[in-house]
């Protein structure tokens, strides 16, 4: 089937409606790129959607919203304008909110897409593989969607696990630091960038310890991180940590020890392009002396 | 996200919002949509309380994927509304495998977004004008495929038509309504 054939047919394939040959010619099609079909199959689609939105008409949502809103993280209602553009920001910060209703959550997405899987394989072998038609594949692209994502759900509650491990971890150092007979503290006062920012830096060199803990600095921008320094009498600025705070400004990180032998004359943090640099470049956010 | 500002937010910038995490901006995106992806599915599905599970669920996927959204792939109400009907639809073959709970629904309280249901009243007007232009058999057919999980050839099995008369009034329906919504803008 050629091109004018096919856009014959796209306002049957905007409803998901073709089958057979037909089918599988325009996934064909659409495959290799042909921006007019796209472009029209685009116009049905809006057009569809127009359709079934005044369809609607005006209506009561707010029992969506009671659903929709125990699923929501507590607490978190306005985002901060330095969140925009940053839903990495949120992935990080989701160790906040792991809970008994999200593990029960993801239980229940991974029974309704096992479900399906069931359902999709039953139904095969009943059918018989010569049954196999056009509208197995758009079974099956429905079980693929599905399953990418289940995948981005697990992907996400990995990371989460992996956040809140780091954390407890870390924590845990920082208790041991402070508690140790050799621990130094480093008090971190807030400069221009961050007047409501604060730090604390312990060092113990007897446990290879360093951890720093700040809070209320500022998400910082795409393609930007924190970085801690050590500054040496005769080293100056050495690379101590990398890190990006949590949504609510937070982070408890473990550090480089400053250099051995060295007089240190301060700690600070400016922010830095993501990755690091050795010798500090941008603003300086927190600072303070031994 | 200011419910009260003048101008109200476009849905876009509504999504941008959602992306940075603005739960405020969510419910707004709810009170816009919400009624209308419960509707879809309320007739894909048959039932209300199963309905507003999906229209939730295709509202959480927004918050989770707010960030990838691609205007330049179609408006927000046509990725919602596509995201809608594939929810509802999977939804449908998996009661074949599993009986549903259901929930009992209960009275609603909450006033939809004002300002934009003013402008969005002028745009029902012109689709439902373009809607009007369609011959009944056309509509008929026109929504047994938007609303269901037939093929064109059960289509042509369950209306006993022929197979080419169902792709024809598709086809002319389709177009006919895309006609009709030329000069709407989004
Ligand atoms: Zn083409």
């Amino acid at each position: 089937m050629d091109h004018d054939q096919l856009k014959d047919l796209l306002p049957l394939e905007a409803l998901g409606t073709l089958d057979g040959e037909e089918a599988r010619a325009m996934a064909a099609h659409l495959a290799e790129g042909c921006d007019e079909c796209e472009a029209e199959l685009r116009a049905f689609r809006e057009a569809l959607a127009a359709m079934a939105i005044s369809a609607a008409g005006a209506g009561p949502s707010d029992q969506i919203w009671r659903r929709l809103e125990s699923r929501l993280p507590a607490g978190a209602g306005a985002a901060s304008p330095s969140m925009q553009d940053r839903p990495a920001e949120r992935t990080r910060d989701r160790a906040a909110r792991i809970g008994v209703s999200r593990t029960w959550r993801v239980a229940a997405v991974a029974a309704a897409a096992a479900a399906i899987v069931l359902f999709v394989m039953t139904g095969n072998y009943a059918n018989q593989i010569s049954a196999i038609r056009a509208d197995d594949s758009a079974r099956i692209a429905a079980l693929g969607r599905q399953a990418r994502e289940l995948a981005a759900e697990l992907d996400d509650r990995n990371r989460d696990l992996a956040v809140l491990r780091g954390q407890i971890a870390v924590s845990g150092q920082l208790t041991q630091a402070v508690l140790a007979p050799d621990a130094r503290m480093i008090r971190l006062a807030p400069l221009a960038p961050a007047p409501s920012a604060a730090g604390l830096v312990a060092v113990t060199p007897s446990q290879n310890h360093a951890v720093l803990q700040v809070a209320g600095l500022p998400t910082p921008p795409p393609g930007k991180e924190y970085e801690l320094w050590w500054i040496g009498a005769k080293s100056g600025p050495v690379k101590a940590a990398l890190f990006a705070p949590t949504a609510q400004g937070d982070a408890t990180v473990a550090s480089t020890l400053p250099p051995a032998g060295e007089q240190l004359l301060a700690s600070a943090i400016t922010l830095e392009p993501a990755g690091g640099v050795d010798k500090p470049t941008g603003a300086m956010y927190l600072k303070g002396a031994p | 996200m200011q419910k009260t500002s003048a101008i109200p937010p476009s849905d876009e910038a509504v999504v941008r919002a959602i992306a940075g995490g603005d739960q405020e901006s969510l419910r707004l995106l709810n009170s816009r949509y919400g009624n209308a992806l419960a509707a879809v599915a309320e007739r894909v599905l048959g039932d209300r309380a199963d309905a507003e599970e999906v229209a939730a669920d295709v509202l959480w996927q927004a918050w989770r994927q707010a960030a990838v959204f691609d205007r330049s792939r179609g408006s927000v109400g046509a990725w919602l509304m596509m995201l809608v009907r594939s929810r509802a639809i999977d939804r449908l073959r998996a009661r074949a495998a599993r009986a549903n709970l259901r929930d009992d629904p209960a009275v609603s309280t909450d006033a939809p977004d004002a300002t934009f249901d003013i402008n969005n009243a002028q745009r029902r007007h012109v689709v439902q004008a373009a809607i009007a232009a369609l011959q009944d058999s056309e509509r008929a057919v026109l929504e047994l495929a938007y609303y269901s999980d037939l093929s064109q050839s059960a289509i042509a099995e369950r209306t006993g038509l022929p197979l080419g008369t169902v792709k024809s009034r598709i086809r002319s329906a389709l177009i006919k309504l895309r006609e009709g919504l030329k000069g709407l803008g989004d």
